[in-house]
């Protein structure tokens, strides 16, 4: 075997490696946006914007599962099942919040002249096309099973990985201040 | 209902990088049917639901 035919083998899951790291890379920093908005400028999320979180949480566990146990479809599945969630729970908020009125308004203040469950919408969408291309592109066949990621990439895959853990405990902690045991409300922190 | 839903997300996670295979897979499926709850909870309440009178369906 030539070495331009065992490196021509080793691209799609090389490639498919790079495409989830830069997923969870993208999601990571949403998920920070999100909660530097929230501990820096006080915006409390609404219950529906920490089912987004919690749905943008759900697709990185896939991709996580991906660089410790390799390839799977079920792993694709599970993060495509929670994207959909997400775009599910973001477009409904976002038909809810398109017509004002009183007490019911956009949550937050806009980012690049969107609101967060319009950018969700988006990042949803995003992320299923993602997901499509990577599918199209690169399949799921037997060129994807059994390569383990380089180490580089692994390298950087785990310490996403903590960093996506750590931010879920935040919010946990952060979601257990808000809304206690019982309803969420963006009027303060019940706990404090 | 939204603390079991992170607990249960976070549980999944961590289990997903330090845990059994099938730990994180039941508490993710835990989690999602917990977030399906609450999300139809929150669209559906007549206390705390939202309604979109604009949007007849």
């Amino acid at each position: 075997m030539s070495t331009a035919t065992n490196l021509g083998a080793r691209l799609p899951a090389f490639l498919n490696d790079l495409a989830l790291l830069a997923m969870l890379l993208v999601i990571a920093a949403i998920l920070t946006t999100a909660m530097t908005l929230q501990y820096a400028y006080g915006e409390l999320p609404c219950p529906l914007c920490l089912l987004q979180r919690a749905a943008m949480f759900g697709i990185c566990f896939g991709i996580i599962l991906h660089f410790r146990h390799g390839y799977s479809v079920r792993n694709t599945g599970l993060s495509l099942l929670f994207a959909l969630f997400l775009l599910i729970v973001s477009v409904r908020q976002t038909l809810l919040d398109i017509y004002p009125r009183p007490g019911h308004s956009y949550i937050g203040s806009a980012v690049l002249g969107l609101h967060m469950p319009v950018w969700s919408i988006l990042i949803a969408l995003a992320i299923l096309l993602a997901f499509a291309i990577k599918l199209a592109v690169l399949g799921g066949g037997e060129q994807l099973r059994d390569a383990r990621p380089a180490p580089l990439v692994g390298g950087l895959a785990a310490a996403l990985t903590l960093y996506v853990i750590a931010l879920c405990a935040i919010n946990f902690v952060s979601v257990i201040l808000q809304c206690g045991l019982g309803e969420c409300h963006t009027f303060g922190y019940k706990l404090l | 209902m939204m603390a079991a839903v992170f607990a249960t997300m976070l549980g999944a996670l961590a289990a997903s990088r330090f845990g059994p295979v099938w730990l994180a897979i039941l508490s993710l499926i835990a989690c999602l049917g917990l977030s399906v709850g609450s999300f139809l909870f929150e669209i559906y309440s007549p206390e705390y639901g939202f309604r979109m009178p604009w949007i007849q369906t």
